[in-house]
């Protein structure tokens, strides 16, 4: 449990004599920032989803241990720059029902709605192989998620019940472990080709050059913009931001340590990455993604949220959230290995401490916050008030 | 009773004034149900929640289900759309009473201040004859026509809506509202990028007049409004400020309402002078008719309760902002800006086992946002919390709460003990001690972007 700020003697915690404020940062000064950091953020994404688009190709074509050791550097170097951009819940990975939004985001990396079982019955069917797989196919068969399983997992064994018609039928037994083997190579190639390809659409749609959704943000208020002001737009970038407080706090650490939604001591299936193992890595790169977007992705010129709340005379919540942000990387980096399964076993309280760092984060950004900037929490149905 | 009291209160007046209000009120019902139909709310507020909150004192009051809600709105809209017309008036106004308090009852989080104000004046209007004057009753049953109606009816509806503007100024007369300016510092600092008014936003001092204005506005309107030769100046004013946060905030109908509601100051005549000749006269003023005592002590009863029950919130003592005991019915409009961090801690005391409970596990994101800023909504999910671990757990349990609250702009102080087992606590109206006092810091003031700033931001 955290503790809030104690009342002190009466001085007031921002504004005069407590953040000094000048005023000088716009709403729409962070939207330009965020809008850079995006692009730039979905660049990286995209480039790396190439990068192992191009290593699962080779590895299908040319399997060896050092093909697979670089393909699997790859699916590491991809699902990190995702984790990043997972904060940012606008533009076409954003839901449908954001200004924008096209719910991609699914089919790049589905977790939590993954599903080892119709990975298996897909690789048995080879309906990755159909040429409408990338349109047809459900979001727990594909993705990285899908990628990561393919990628990772080596035991012959298949997680669908004894009733299920691969087992009953012995279509899974029967593949042996080459075919198996060639077949999740196959797989992971369709998956990742499909994946490069989605992310370099939002990369574009990001991209100055391309749909320029940067330049979009900022145009808030116009004919055709999705937003109808500054604020509209900023509260969307917000609410990507409350990421950290359902994903990473809660499902990410909160439930594998017994303390969410799980009913024993601990539930280390609930653990993300349970294949490649870097479930803190995972959450390291989300609490980067989140600082990223929180302080102009640390451009001198950018003005960040950081930048609004100081220039708003409230320098101390915007230190507030950038040494807790901080002090949660440092509590990721702490842990001795990044396979969450493995801390949760032998440094339980390390990861307790990290839980504890990042809902630190999460009170400030559902407190103070949202209060200084007049934000509304996400998934607030829109009602009357007075 | 002075002679000038029982003139206002008993003597018969024209009907016209009046007969326009029920229409104007009817016709707002009527779009008020049917926007919750259009838009959804009505599923998204009171059918796809897993829980609902009741007040203390209405437990039985809970949502009908997807078909019973959704025929409630209907009924609304139709009843507020006959109380329009002035058809079967009586049984229309106390079937729109009766649906709008219930939407009002089935969960807490839905409760507004002008909903219930709606409540309170079609409460009123069930006791008057309204539907006699310029009505389709009164066309279908000549024999029930009338043309004037008695002045308690103009009196009543005006101490109402008097009360509500009075003590919402009443309300702004804090700190934070006059000395910081706050929440509407926090507020106008959002909004400087707005076309037009928005480098107004801007400057400086804006806010404070703003908070100023609002507040003298607010208690003093009533009786501009009361004065004859003020009224129609009042009446732009009232206009021009409900116009203003109308395009400012989100509050839905009730500029609208509060519109609608300033015209029960006009004279009894007044839509006369928008008719053709042959109607513009006012008719004879009709006979006395003196009420029975009993009904007379009920009115005045009623008026003493509207104007006492507002101020229960100072008998708790402290900053009702924080607390909100006292805070509803009170007439505390847009006077705080509270978000909230909540987590509630279960322990099972046979197994020392802690785990942590989101609220969003039991409500969706708006019922959250009520819930971190009342406390007795904290309570309520805390029993409600308490009863499923207990099932699941296989005995009592013990619950916590763990609640940062942000008051105006003030940092995140806590709002409830959290040493205290929420779940052997009972609500009421008793002091709640489990309540942590307000923080004794002052609210910030925020140096909102000039326009300038907005500009040069842009040509960049």
């Amino acid at each position: 449990m955290t503790g809030g700020p104690e009342p002190d003697d009466g001085a007031p915690t921002s504004g005069p004599g407590g953040g000094g404020g000048d005023g000088s940062v716009t709403r729409r000064m962070v939207l330009e920032s965020v809008g850079v950091c995006a692009s730039t953020m979905y660049a990286e994404a995209a480039a790396a989803s190439a990068a192992l688009a191009s290593l699962t190709e080779a590895h299908a074509g040319n399997p060896s241990d050092d093909s697979l050791a670089a393909v699997r550097e790859g699916w590491k170097a991809a699902i990190g720059a995702w984790q990043q951009v997972e904060v940012l819940k606008l533009g076409p990975a954003g839901p449908v029902t954001t200004p924008g939004g096209q719910g991609l985001r699914d089919t790049v990396y589905s977790w939590p709605l993954v599903s080892r079982c119709l990975v298996e019955q897909t690789l048995v069917s080879e309906a990755y192989a159909d040429p409408s797989f990338a349109e047809d196919a459900l979001l727990n068969v594909r993705g990285l998620a899908a990628a990561e399983y393919l990628l990772f997992f080596e035991p012959a064994e298949n997680a669908c019940g004894a009733a299920a018609t691969i087992n009953t039928s012995g279509a899974w037994a029967a593949l042996a472990g080459a075919e198996l083997d060639a077949r999740k190579r196959g797989y992971a190639a369709v998956v990742s080709a499909d994946v490069a390809t989605i992310v370099q659409g939002i990369a574009t749609a990001w991209a100055p050059e391309g749909g320029d959704l940067a330049g979009t943000l900022t145009a808030t208020g116009g004919s055709g913009s999705p937003f109808k002001s500054d604020q509209a737009a900023l509260n969307v970038v917000s609410d990507g931001l409350f990421y950290i407080e359902r994903e990473v706090k809660d499902m990410k650490l909160g439930r594998p340590l017994g303390k969410v939604d799980c009913a024993e001591a601990a539930c280390p299936a609930a653990v993300e990455s349970q294949y490649a193992r870097v479930g803190r890595d995972h959450v390291k790169n989300n609490l980067v993604g989140f600082k990223r977007v929180f302080d102009g992705c640390g451009e001198a010129s950018a003005r960040g949220f950081d930048d609004l709340l100081r220039s708003l005379g409230s320098a101390d919540v915007a230190s507030d959230m950038l040494s807790g942000l901080d002090g949660a990387i440092a509590a990721a980096d702490a842990l001795e290995t990044s396979d969450l399964v493995t801390s949760l076993a032998s440094e339980r309280d390390k990861v307790e401490a990290l839980h504890a760092a990042v809902k630190k984060v999460t009170d400030l950004l559902k407190t103070d916050f949202v209060t200084i900037l007049d934000l509304e929490p996400p998934v607030i149905v829109e009602g009357d008030n007075d | 009773m002075t002679e000038r009291l029982r003139r206002a209160l008993f003597d018969e007046r024209d009907a016209a004034g009046l007969a326009f209000f029920r229409v104007l009120l009817g016709v707002l019902g009527c779009v008020s149900a049917l926007r919750f139909l259009h838009y959804g709310w009505v599923d998204e507020f009171f059918v796809r929640p897993t829980f609902f909150f009741h007040h203390w004192f209405a437990p039985f009051a809970r949502p009908l289900g997807a078909t019973g809600m959704h025929a409630v709105f209907w009924t609304m809209a139709l009843s507020g759309a006959l109380v329009a017309l002035g058809l079967a008036y009586r049984l229309a106004i106390v079937t729109f009473f009766v649906t709008i308090t219930y939407v009002q009852l089935a969960d807490v989080t839905n409760y507004l201040n002008h909903y219930y104000l709606v409540s309170l004046l079609t409460l009123l209007m069930c006791v008057m004859p309204l539907g006699r004057a310029y009505s389709l009753d009164a066309l279908l049953f000549p024999a029930t026509r009338r043309a004037t109606l008695p002045g308690w009816c103009s009196v009543l509806l005006k101490v109402q809506v008097g009360t509500v503007y009075t003590y919402a100024g009443v309300a702004k007369i804090t700190t934070d509202w006059l000395l910081h300016a706050q929440p509407l510092d926090i507020w106008l600092s959002s909004r400087t990028g707005l076309p037009v008014i928005g480098p107004a936003l801007a400057l400086p001092f804006m806010p404070y007049v703003m908070a100023w204005a609002g507040c003298l506005f607010d208690l003093t309107i009533a009786g501009w409004l009361t004065w004859r030769r003020s009224r129609p100046y009042a009446f732009a004013v009232v206009l021009f400020f409900h116009f203003m946060t109308s395009q400012l905030f989100p509050i839905g109908m009730f500029p609208v309402i509060m519109v609608v509601g300033a015209t029960t100051f006009f004279d009894a005549s007044w839509p006369r002078r928008f008719l053709p000749r042959r109607l513009a006269a006012a008719p004879a003023q009709g006979p006395r008719v003196v009420p029975h005592r009993a009904l007379v002590a009920l009115g005045a009863a009623y008026c003493a309760l509207q104007l006492l029950l507002p101020l229960r919130a100072f008998l708790y003592g402290g900053d009702v902002l924080w607390h909100e005991q006292g805070m509803r019915f009170s007439w505390r409009v847009m006077v705080r800006e509270k978000n909230a961090s909540v987590t509630y801690l279960v322990e099972n005391p046979r197994t020392g086992r802690v785990v942590e409970v989101p609220p969003r596990l039991y409500l969706d994101g708006r019922q959250q946002r009520e819930l971190g800023t009342q406390p007795d909504l904290v309570l309520q999910l805390a029993h409600k919390i308490a009863a499923d671990y207990a099932q699941k757990e296989g005995g009592p349990v013990r619950v916590r709460a763990d609640v940062l609250v942000s008051l105006n702009g003030r940092r995140a102080a806590r709002l409830i003990d959290p040493d205290v087992d929420l779940a052997t606590v009972e609500d009421g109206l008793a002091p709640k001690a489990w309540i942590l006092p307000a923080p004794t810091t002052r609210p910030p003031y925020l140096h909102a972007p000039s326009w300038n700033s907005s500009t040069s931001a842009s040509r960049r």
